[in-house]
C-alpha cells in the first residue's frame, strides 16, 4: 500500500496517478471534509483528465482523515504543496506538522518520500530529526515536476524521476524501486541537496527563458520587430531547441517559479553567492506584469469600463496565484472591470470594481476596451463581430495573440499584442 | 508604492508652499488658488530657510494641520559648487528640525530624478539612488532628513522625483525644451550637443502641479517618479520645435561634452497612483509654451514702446 499525506493539488494528482499505475493507495489529509468529498468523487481542483482517471482507479484508491491508517503503508509520500506568502517565501509550518504526524503513525521500517518542494538542506535536517525518534524509517526526497493545467500527463508520463538520498550511493528500498520502475522512465539517484537543487534548477532555467523572451519581446515592440517571426528561428538552433519556452507573457506567476527564485535569493544571501540574474528575472517579471496597465493607460482617456477575458494565471487551471489579470483589476479601480473566466474564481470583496459575467460576450457589454489576460483556447472562438456590437470602444489588448488578427483589423479594432509594435495611430 | 490616506477629491487644508516664487511653486499656487484652496506661497525673502532663525520663522507661519510643500532649492543654474550644496542642505536641515516639533497634516517634497545614477536607463522608484552630482546628493539627503523627521510624527511624506520640467515661466533655462524654445523664438536657432541622440522625458509644469494637487487631495504618501513614460531625443525635440515655429529655426550641432546616455521611466507606479492624470502631449505643451513666450514678448514691446 502506498500512502500520500497532504491532499493539495500535488497530493491529489500524485495519488490518483499512482493508483492508475496499478498500486493500492491510501491518501490522507487531516481535513475530514476534504477526505469525504474526495471519497464521494468531488475534486476540489481542476485538472484536465483528472476526473476520468479518478473514476478509472477508484477500487484501488481510498481517502482518509485518520492518520492511524498510515500504518498500513510501506511507502508514504509527503505530498503537500508548499504554500508561499505574498513575497514568494515558503511557509513550512503546515508541512512540518504533517511530517510529524506521519512519523508518529508510520509503520515500522516504512519508507518516507518527501515530494513537497523544499529548499536545499531541508531534507537532511528533517532526516536527522526523524532519526532521533524513528531510526527505523528511511527518508528520501523526490523531485515533483507537475505543471498546473498539464499535471495528469506529467504525473502519468514523467520524463525522468529524480530521487535524493542521504548518500547518493544508497540502495533504494524494494517497494520504492517497484513504484519508480512502474513509470518506465530514467531514474536519477543523487544526494538530498542535489535533488532539492535540481527542482529549483529546472524552475530557474524556465524563469530565465521566460525573462529573456519577455525582454526581447519588449524590444520588438519598441523597434518595430515581430517576435513571432523571430521565435521559430531560435527553436531550430540546437542550443536552444524546439521545446524552448519562447512565448512572451505577462511575467512569472502561479507561485511555483516565484517560490524557487526567492529560495535562490535567500540561499545566495546566506551563502554569499551571486544571484544578480535572479534579481533581474524578478524585476523583469514585475515590469512585464504591468504591460497591460501601461497599454490601457496610454490608449484610454477618462473613466472607462474594461472587459477582461481570463482571471487565472494561465489557461487550464483555476489558480489565480499572482495572476496578472487580478493585479490589473486592482490597478484599474475604481474603473469597473467586467470579467469572464471559464474556471477561476475571485473573491469579490477583495475586488469591489469587479463584475463577474457568465460569458465572454456579456463581459464585453459597454466596455471601452477588451483585455484578453489569459489565453484560454475558447477565447479564440468568441465571435468578434458580436464583441464589436457589445463594446463601446474599439481597443483590444490581446497580449498572447489569441484573437484572429485579420478579423480584428477588418472589424476596425485597434489591437495591441506582446512582441509586436502597437498600431500606429492615424493623425487627427 | 504610493498610499493614499484620503479618497480622491478629499478636503485640502491650507497649503504652505516653500519656494513660492519658484517655477513650480508659482504654478502650484495658481492652480490651487483657482480651485479655491487656501494657499500661502512663501519666497526666500519672506522666509529664508538658510537663516539661523529659520525654524522660528517657520513656527510663526506654519500652523498645526497645514499641508506643506517644499519646492525651495538652489538649482544647478544657481551653482553646482559645494557652497551651494551646503546652502541647500541647510534649508533641508532647518525644515527637518522644524517638522520634528510640529504636527503638519501632510508634507510633499519636490525632489528630482537627479537622485538616480546617470547610467540608469529605465528608472523606477525601486532603482537604487546613486547620484553622480552634488545636486542629486543634496536632494537624496534632504529626502532622508525629512523622512527621519516625519516618521515619528506619523505625518505622511510624499517624495516626488520629476524628470525635466518645462513651461513658460521656467527660470532655469536648462538644456531641453526650455532653452530650445527660448532660443528658437528669440534667435531662430537651437544648439544641440553632438547629434542630440540622448533620449529624455519632459513633463509640463501644469501636469506636475496636477499630480501635486491630486496628492494633496488624497494625502498621498511614498515616493513617486513624475514622468510621462515617453522619452524623446533632443534632436526630435528640436525638430518638433522647429515645426511649431514654422520651419524657420536652424538646428546647430556643437561639440558633445559628455557620452550619450538615455533616460526612460517606467510609469506603472504613476499610472497606478493617479490614474486620472493624463500628461500633456509634448507638441501640445510646446505649442502652448511658444504662444505664451510670444505673448510675453508682445506685451513687453507694447509696454516699452508706449
Amino acid at each position: 500500500m502506498i500512502g500520500f499525506v497532504g491532499l493539495s493539488h500535488l497530493g491529489i494528482v500524485s495519488s490518483v496517478a499512482t493508483a492508475a499505475r496499478g498500486f493500492g493507495v491510501l491518501a490522507y489529509d487531516p481535513d475530514p471534509a476534504l477526505a469525504d468529498d474526495l471519497n464521494n468523487g468531488h475534486l476540489p481542483i481542476f485538472e484536465p483528465g483528472l476526473d476520468d482517471l479518478l473514476a478509472e482507479c477508484w477500487p484501488r484508491l481510498r481517502f482518509t482523515s485518520a492518520a492511524a491508517d498510515l500504518r498500513r503503508c510501506e511507502l508514504v509520500y509527503l505530498s503537500l504543496d508548499m504554500p508561499t506568502d505574498d513575497g514568494g517565501h515558503a511557509e513550512l509550518g503546515p508541512f512540518g506538522a504533517l511530517l510529524k504526524q506521519t512519523v508518529a503513525h508510520a509503520a515500522s521500517g516504512a519508507t518516507l518520500v518527501i515530494l513537497s518542494q523544499l529548499s536545499p538542506g531541508c531534507t537532511r535536517r528533517w532526516a536527522n530529526r526523524i532519526a532521533e525518534s524513528r531510526p527505523d524509517l528511511r527518508l528520501f526526497y523526490q523531485v515533483e515536476t507537475l505543471i498546473l493545467g498539464g499535471a495528469v500527463q506529467r504525473a502519468m508520463q514523467p520524463e525522468r524521476l529524480i530521487v535524493g538520498c542521504a548518500d547518493a550511493q544508497d540502495e533504494l528500498p524494494g517497494p520504492y524501486v517497484m513504484l519508480l520502475q512502474a513509470f518506465g522512465c530514467p531514474v536519477f539517484r543523487m544526494s538530498y541537496e542535489s535533488a532539492e537543487l535540481a527542482k529549483i534548477a529546472v524552475n530557474v532555467h524556465l524563469a530565465s527563458a521566460v525573462s529573456v523572451t519577455n525582454t526581447l519581446a519588449e524590444l520588438c515592440e519598441a523597434v518595430g520587430a515581430d517576435w513571432n517571426e523571430i521565435a521559430p528561428t531560435l527553436k531550430l538552433d540546437r542550443r536552444i531547441g524546439p521545446h524552448a519556452y519562447l512565448s512572451p507573457g505577462l511575467g512569472i506567476a502561479g507561485g511555483n517559479l516565484e517560490r524557487d527564485l526567492t529560495a535562490v535569493q535567500a540561499l545566495a544571501s546566506e551563502l554569499g553567492t551571486d544571484c544578480g540574474v535572479v534579481d533581474a528575472f524578478l524585476m523583469n517579471s514585475r515590469h512585464r506584469r504591468d504591460w497591460a496597465l501601461r497599454a490601457l493607460h496610454a490608449e484610454l482617456t477618462g473613466a472607462s469600463t474594461v472587459a477582461l477575458l481570463g482571471l487565472s494565471y494561465k489557461p487550464g487551471t483555476s489558480s489565480t496565484k499572482n495572476s496578472p489579470a487580478l493585479q490589473l483589476v486592482r490597478d484599474l479601480a475604481p474603473a469597473q472591470v467586467r470579467a469572464y473566466d471559464p474556471r477561476a474564481e475571485a473573491d469579490l470583496r477583495e475586488y469591489p470594481n469587479l463584475v463577474r459575467t457568465s460569458s465572454a460576450l456579456e463581459a464585453c457589454r459597454g466596455a471601452s476596451a477588451l483585455a484578453v489576460m489569459t489565453p484560454w483556447p475558447e477565447f479564440a472562438t468568441v465571435p468578434l463581430a458580436e464583441v464589436k456590437l457589445q463594446m463601446n470602444g474599439n481597443l483590444i489588448i490581446d497580449p498572447f495573440g489569441i484573437l484572429d488578427a485579420d478579423q480584428c483589423d477588418l472589424l476596425g479594432f485597434s489591437t495591441i499584442r506582446l512582441g509586436k509594435p502597437a498600431p500606429v495611430k492615424e493623425a487627427a | 508604492m504610493i498610499h493614499h490616506h484620503q479618497p480622491a477629491h478629499g478636503r485640502i487644508p491650507r497649503v504652505i508652499i516653500l519656494g513660492g516664487s519658484g517655477f513650480v511653486g508659482q504654478a502650484l499656487a495658481r492652480r490651487l488658488g483657482r480651485q479655491g484652496v487656501e494657499t500661502v506661497p512663501l519666497t526666500s525673502t519672506q522666509l529664508d530657510l538658510c537663516s539661523p532663525n529659520a525654524v522660528e520663522l517657520l513656527q510663526e507661519v506654519v500652523m498645526r494641520d497645514d499641508a506643506l510643500v517644499m519646492a525651495a532649492a538652489l538649482t544647478p543654474d544657481r551653482g553646482k559648487d559645494v557652497l551651494t550644496t551646503m546652502r541647500n542642505v541647510t534649508m533641508g536641515y532647518h525644515l527637518a528640525a522644524f517638522l520634528q516639533q510640529t504636527q503638519c497634516s501632510h508634507v510633499i517634497y519636490l525632489s528630482s530624478d537627479a537622485v538616480y545614477d546617470d547610467g540608469a536607463s529605465l528608472l523606477r522608484e525601486t532603482t537604487p539612488s546613486s547620484p553622480a552630482t552634488l545636486y542629486g546628493q543634496m536632494h537624496l539627503l534632504r529626502e532622508k532628513m525629512l523622512r527621519a523627521a516625519l516618521e515619528p510624527q506619523r505625518c505622511p511624506l510624499l517624495v516626488l522625483r520629476p524628470c525635466s520640467v518645462y513651461g513658460a515661466d521656467d527660470t532655469h533655462n536648462s538644456y531641453g525644451p526650455n532653452r530650445f524654445l527660448r532660443s528658437a523664438v528669440s534667435e531662430q536657432r537651437i544648439a544641440l550637443f553632438g547629434d542630440g541622440e540622448e533620449k529624455r522625458d519632459h513633463v509640463h509644469v501644469s501636469d506636475l502641479c496636477h499630480v501635486m494637487h491630486q496628492a494633496l487631495a488624497q494625502r498621498s504618501e511614498g515616493t513617486l517618479n513624475v514622468a510621462t513614460g515617453k522619452a524623446v531625443s533632443f534632436l526630435e525635440l528640436a525638430e518638433a520645435i522647429r515645426g511649431i515655429c514654422g520651419g524657420t529655426v536652424a538646428i546647430e550641432r556643437t561639440e558633445r561634452r559628455s557620452p550619450v546616455t538615455h533616460r526612460h521611466f517606467d510609469v506603472s507606479s504613476m499610472v497606478r497612483a493617479f490614474p486620472d492624470v493624463r500628461f500633456t502631449p509634448l507638441t501640445e505643451g510646446l505649442t502652448d509654451y511658444r504662444a505664451k513666450l510670444l505673448d510675453a514678448a508682445r506685451s513687453f514691446q507694447e509696454a516699452y514702446l508706449r
